[in-house]
């Protein structure tokens, strides 16, 4: 008998053990696959199972951590049962995670590097940064997002940090950047710096403006935030320019947050870091605030397009000659230009249209008449710019129908990114336009044959026009393949490079008028020897009345081909129905040295 | 037909060398952002970096060279060593904002000084001839009758 109820204990004994070692495993396989802890390891999934986005080693802590959940899991759980403090410091993140999971139960080291870093930061909020674009880097053109932690610090938010994620190109990346940034050539991480660092860089170096998107989370969610990007900040991703870029990444960081956002989902091909500011801005409940914060030169147009006559004349004086003639001003209309002229001053240095000890002189001197007026305070009026938010989607297809030289075609275009001179220009910088693979594929009423008619690998222009102020230059830059047409009526296509810079003024506030000078080159092999090399001077008037749009242009090539010379008229007026709903009316007239070639057509652009 | 080419050429290089001209300040997202590496060994850094700035001799209207160029950058430290810092990179803000008595950097050293931002403001406006003696000032001056105006 006792030795039938020893055996039964022993039964029940091992059955319990049975029971708990497998609900314990049961339990964490399970949450290996939680949303949770997918987006905390950056795991993505993939036809045949999970990977994650990081790719260096230190974030893993087991050998194949990177496409295993579940071993990355367990080794966790085991790191921190162990006593490797140094290592458990590394991963504040996980520890919060898996302890409110209850998947540990010892407590978390003191970690000194840690502490130290959670207490400059200080952390009361997150806000989701967007600066728009910069035309005069490549790598900026579509813009860049950031995160910043906001701080408790009294004060103001100057004193925040913010995390910038980007690609470790080194000092000299040299002429092979391009190529090695899209290709994942380059590792990408997280950069910290404090937050004025990141005004002078885009607002006063580069002038650009940033946006703020206050999110909206709790302190605990918070800090969970900071937890993470102390862990992820030691970790190193290869970098792809349009897929695994800095606005990809911080989509990721959301998720880890809010793993119920999958934020990173909406972004499976290219990532565009408008869009994704949309998509925060358009996340349920995630925005509970957004801030403007103007470029200096927007700040020193707005408030010289807001004085009088009698204080714009004062300002030029100052900017122009240095003399201070604001005797018949008020003490606010005179403080108002004199701190516009500062700013100017400001702003001519960083783009060094003036020596130091000029720029010190007449900013001190500014500073001394300024500090001479007491007790005007101005407001600060340029606190609502268009938001991004608000802008034309960056897809974009174009139908149209048309005839050429008296032959109907149909014609559908398709861009992926980002926008033209002539699409609704709310919200973007205007007179700046970046396409990319724009592809048009063209039916022929009469031969009825369907032909590639254009691929465009690159189109971006800068209209930038000069004024008594600044001084910017235009410059534009297309590469494509396009169908042509040779004196034989012998079609063919050739690759296309187009270089060009210029200047443009403005007749009007909607109405501007550029001249370039371009350089183009073309290759072919229905070309006459291939090739040909040519000059272009192009002339343009860009009217834009918001939802009437004119862009006309003339350019006469002169090249070493008789078939690259060639004289082009062409003119496209677009009205916007809506923000993503355009009509399109086009017309072009070239003179060739074989026939002539007169196009027109109507047509619907959409953007989705 | 010679003369185009040689032209073209000579076009082209010239617009190469502006291009390239372009791409030496870019701080935007993806290529060429100006990054430093992980978090690791991240005491020494800043630590060499304050201690460095401390020191440093960054004068009056060349300071935006720290923005993208300060890598370490990192609201840290006491009071004095956060001032410079802050002045060093905010140097011609804080002028402006001194000699009109308001803004946002007065409102931050004010923040910084735990002090009344109007207070601040109004003291350092009154003071400006001495915060900011001549056009060569430097951020360690300020900071040092900054924090003496405290």
């Amino acid at each position: 008998m006792s030795m039938y109820l020893k055996y039964l204990r022993c039964l029940i004994a091992s059955f319990l053990f049975f029971i708990f070692a497998s609900s314990d495993t049961w339990a964490t396989s399970n949450f290996a696959y939680s949303d949770e802890w997918l987006a905390i390891g950056h795991y993505q999934s993939k036809w045949n199972g999970y990977e994650s986005t990081i790719d260096t080693d230190n974030f893993f802590l087991s050998e194949n951590g990177k496409v295993n959940p579940k071993s990355e899991l367990d080794a966790t759980i085991a790191l921190f049962q162990s006593d490797n403090d140094k290592i458990k410091c590394l991963f504040p993140a996980r520890y919060i995670l898996l302890r409110k999971f209850n998947l540990v139960k010892n407590k978390f080291p003191k970690c000194e590097e840690y502490d130290k870093f959670y207490d400059d930061l200080r952390p009361a909020g997150v806000t989701f940064l967007f600066t728009d674009a910069y035309m005069n880097s490549p790598s900026s053109l579509f813009g860049h997002t950031l995160i910043r932690i906001d701080t408790k610090r009294t004060g103001s938010q100057l004193l925040a940090h913010g995390a910038n994620y980007g690609a470790f190109t080194g000092e000299n990346p040299g002429p092979l950047y391009p190529i090695l940034g899209i290709f994942g050539g380059y590792y990408g991480g997280f950069t910290v710096k404090p937050y004025y660092d990141i005004i002078n860089t885009y607002n006063n170096i580069e002038n650009r403006d940033i946006w703020e998107l206050e999110l909206n989370l709790s302190q605990k969610e918070i800090d969970f935030f900071v937890a993470h990007l102390w862990e992820v900040g030691q970790a190193q991703s290869r970098y792809y320019f349009f897929e695994r870029n800095c606005s990809y990444m911080l989509m990721e960081l959301l998720d880890v947050v809010q793993p119920t956002l999958k934020m990173a989902k909406k972004f499976p091909l290219q990532t565009i870091p408008i869009d994704t500011f949309k998509a925060v801005y358009k996340a349920k409940g995630l925005v509970k605030n957004v801030n403007y914060r103007p470029s200096r030169q927007n700040k020193i147009r707005y408030n010289y397009n807001q004085m009088n006559q009698n204080q714009k004349n004062a300002f030029l004086e100052i900017i122009a000659n240095q003399k201070y003639k604001s005797d018949t001003l008020s003490d606010a209309e005179k403080a108002e230009v004199l701190e516009t002229a500062y700013q100017y001053v400001q702003y001519k240095n960083v783009a060094q249209e003036i020596s130091l000890t000029d720029y010190r002189k007449q900013s001190f001197k500014l500073l001394q008449n300024r500090n001479k007026i007491k007790n005007i305070v101005l407001k600060d009026n340029l606190i609502e710019g268009k938001p991004p938010f608000d802008t034309h989607n960056s897809m974009r297809a174009e139908t149209v129908l048309g005839e050429h030289n008296g032959d109907g075609f149909e014609e559908i275009s398709i861009r992926p990114a980002y926008h033209s001179l002539t699409d609704d220009n709310y919200g973007f910088l205007r007179g700046a336009e970046i396409n990319f693979l724009d592809t048009t594929v063209r039916h022929y009423n009469k031969k009825n044959n369907m032909v590639l008619e254009k691929f465009e690998l690159l189109s971006i222009r800068s209209i930038s026009p000069a004024d008594k102020m600044f001084n910017p230059i235009s410059f534009q830059i297309f590469a494509d393949v396009s169908r042509e047409t040779n004196k034989d009526k012998k079609d063919g296509y050739v690759a296309n490079l187009v270089v060009g810079g210029g200047s443009a003024y403005t007749l009007s506030d909607d109405v501007w008028i550029f001249a370039l000078i371009n350089n183009h080159l073309a290759y072919g092999g229905f070309l006459p020897r291939n090739q040909w090399a040519g000059i272009s001077g192009n002339i343009g008037l860009l009217a834009d009345w918001g939802r009437l749009r004119w862009l006309a242009e003339a350019e006469k090539t002169f090249a070493t081909s008789k078939i690259g010379s060639k004289i082009i008229y062409k003119s496209e007026i677009l009205y916007s129905v809506s923000r993503n709903l355009a009509l399109l009316l086009n017309y072009k007239y070239q003179q060739n040295y074989g026939e002539d070639i007169e196009e027109w057509g109507v047509g619907l652009r959409s953007y989705f | 037909m010679k003369k185009i080419y040689f032209a073209s050429l000579v076009s082209g290089a010239v617009m190469m060398m502006t291009s390239s001209a372009f791409a030496v300040d870019s701080t935007g997202c993806g290529l060429g952002s100006m990054a430093w590496k992980g978090n690791s060994g991240i005491g020494p850094q800043v630590l060499a970096a304050t201690t460095n700035a401390s020191f440093g001799t960054q004068t009056f209207g060349i300071t935006f060279g720290t923005s993208g160029c300060d890598p370490n950058g990192r609201v840290s430290g006491g009071t004095g060593r956060m001032m410079l810092a802050f002045l060093e990179n905010n140097l011609e803000q804080f002028a402006i904002d001194v000699a009109a008595g308001y803004g946002e950097t007065i409102d931050t050293v004010a923040g910084i000084l735990n002090m009344d931002s109007k207070e601040f403001g109004l003291k350092a406006q009154a003071q400006f001839a001495y915060l900011f003696a001549d056009e060569n000032v430097e951020a360690v001056d300020v900071t040092l009758k900054v924090l003496q105006l405290a």
